[in-house]
């Protein structure tokens, strides 16, 4: 089977192109981000005897876990990377859900209010995210 | 301009693209289950009883992480071979791949998350 690539640069900059290009980075960074995880979480674990399980729990969850990082600069380091990943994972997402949108939402209008309510959802669960993990 | 879209799921399945298209659909899905998930996740942050419920209950674990692992394997495939346009000839030989990863890791997770709900 024949395949074609066509550089970046000849594609042009469209929207189509830029939205393709942030869902590839986004996810991208996500994988990343897992990878950082998985091993700062080994790291943490092989230093505390704490469960692998429970300090991935206690990163993603500070409002009901307990935060079993043994110093200020691993706790500030493990909410940093899990807002990262939400605000990856958001994005990521954004693009996703408004693209199955517009398959199965045909009329303009409501279209139209479909992206404005999942940007919105976006922004609005995003902020309570970052502010619940970095203050809690 | 106005589109009509008449597809049920089951004739959507049925259709002759099979494997690719199968990934296709169930990358959607999957995507659809971790924006559900996403939510649940706010709600448990906020502090919502049920949310934090539901999250830990191991019938609702068994249900979406078949979904949510399928989503990022699958992910993984389509960035690898959006990234190395050379490998797009073997597409079908990725997606074989894909299987069987998928299924030796759904596998194991299925099984970690029943161990930890019977207290194995």
């Amino acid at each position: 089977m024949a395949t074609r690539s066509l550089p970046l640069k000849k594609r042009g900059f469209t929207f189509e192109v830029f939205m393709w290009a942030f869902t590839r980075f986004t996810v991208i960074a996500m994988y990343g981000l897992m990878l950082a995880g998985i091993i700062g979480g080994l790291f943490v674990s092989a230093s505390t005897g704490s469960n692998f399980g429970e300090i991935l729990y206690g990163a993603f969850f500070p409002n009901i876990a307990r935060n079993l990082m043994d110093s200020d600069v691993l706790t500030i380091l493990a909410k940093l990377m899990v807002i990262a990943f939400i605000l990856s994972a958001v994005g990521h997402g954004v693009h996703g859900v408004l693209e199955i949108f517009d398959d199965y939402v045909t009329g303009e209008g409501a279209r139209r209010w479909a992206r404005n309510i999942v940007i919105t959802y976006a922004i609005i669960a995003s902020l309570i995210a970052m502010y619940i993990i970095w203050t809690k | 301009m106005s589109l009509k879209r008449d597809v049920s799921l089951s004739a959507a399945l049925g259709y002759k693209g099979q494997g690719p298209y199968l990934t296709y659909i169930l990358h959607r899905i999957g995507g659809s289950v971790l924006f559900i998930f996403f939510t649940i996740y706010i709600l448990a942050l906020l502090g919502v009883q049920v949310a934090i419920g539901i999250l830990s209950n191991w019938v609702f674990q068994i249900v979406f992480v078949p979904f949510m692992l399928f989503h990022a394997i699958n992910g993984l495939r389509i960035t690898i071979l959006d990234l190395s346009p050379k490998l797009i000839e073997h597409f079908r030989t990725a997606i074989n791949i894909e299987w069987v990863v998928y299924a030796l890791v759904t596998i194991f997770a299925l099984f970690v998350i029943l161990r930890s709900a019977f207290g194995g």
